[in-house]
């Protein structure tokens, strides 16, 4: 399989797609296209096998946000710049579940995660955020996405990366071996 | 049949090497793709495999400063029609990755770890990250 990451186009295949997360597959099907072209307010990112180009496999859907400055408890704002907080926001993120543990999950998240250091190169931001289903959190985690406090009985878990672990993620060289 | 790029092993260079040091290249090319390079260099009447990747190397070298320049690359037929490429990897050094502005509900409680989180020090990337950013 050699998967392509690259933007939704309207003549993808999305209605076969099932991660079997209703929600999840709704977004897909219904509202991502128009939120990229129409009202733009959030940019998907296809996963596609250069032998069916149009069947949509996986998908991640970012955005951009920023939390006022004023908006941080005072004990906090002395460490934070003199600014609004620039982030990201990973919205979205699922894997068609014919094709789930072939690594795509792993792929959509590392050309997230490119994105994000690109933005954040080209015009600033301080982190990825994601809303992570509870049952997710720890896959999250094992890219370094920490838990932020705060979550209630029936939200997502809200998760945070820096984007300097991010840049320096990307400078290392040497290959960590799979951990089983 | 020896193969379209020959692979070769670097060669330490002696000790009073020239400065402007010529480098090897090697690459282990599917067959598909070694009768490809085959093809094009035919195409091309070219017999040295220096001077296709060289060629090869400008080609992709103008290809990325138009991208970084924000330019689409497209081919026009007689017709007019037009096609743009759409490369991946191409993409990647566009400068127009905008993407839209959202406002998110935090809670209290979420903005106070936001902001500890944010004012602190970075954590060292886990092994999984740096796997994730050289795929």
């Amino acid at each position: 399989m050699a998967v392509t990451i690259r933007r939704l186009e309207e003549s993808d295949g999305v209605e076969g797609f099932d991660c079997g997360d209703e929600p999840l597959n709704n977004y897909l099907k219904h509202h991502a296209w128009t939120n990229q072209q129409k009202v733009s307010i959030g940019v998907t990112y296809a996963a596609v096998d250069e032998s069916a180009p149009r069947t949509v496999l996986g998908y991640f859907t970012l955005a951009t946000s920023s939390v006022p400055r004023d908006r941080f408890p005072q004990e906090y704002v002395r460490g934070l710049p003199p600014y609004d907080l620039p982030l990201i926001l990973l919205a979205r993120l699922a894997v068609d579940k014919r094709f789930s543990g072939k690594g795509l999950g792993h792929a959509l998240l590392s050309e997230a995660l490119k994105i994000t250091l690109r933005v954040a190169d080209e015009v600033g931001c301080r982190c990825i955020i994601t809303d992570a289903c509870p049952d997710k959190a720890g896959w999250y985690a094992r890219y370094g996405f920490v838990p932020l406090e705060g979550k209630t009985a029936t939200s997502p878990q809200r998760m945070y990366l820096d984007v300097r672990t991010i840049r320096r993620a990307s400078s290392i060289d040497s290959f960590p071996p799979e951990r089983a | 049949m020896p193969p379209a790029v020959k692979s070769k092993k670097a060669v330490a260079l002696p000790a009073k090497a020239p400065t402007a040091r010529k480098s090897k290249f090697q690459a282990d090319l599917a067959p598909s793709e070694d009768s490809m390079v085959r093809i094009l260099k035919t195409e091309l009447q070219m017999t040295s495999n220096t001077d296709f990747l060289t060629d090869a190397l400008a080609l992709l070298r103008w290809a990325v400063s138009e991208r970084k320049r924000g330019h689409h690359i497209i081919s026009e037929s007689s017709t007019g029609e037009r096609k743009i490429l759409l490369f991946p990897r191409l993409e990647r050094v566009a400068p127009e990755v905008t993407l839209p502005h959202v406002d998110i509900h935090w809670t209290d409680k979420e903005l106070e770890s936001l902001a500890e989180l944010a004012s602190g020090q970075p954590a060292d990337p886990t092994d999984a990250l740096i796997r994730a950013m050289r795929q």
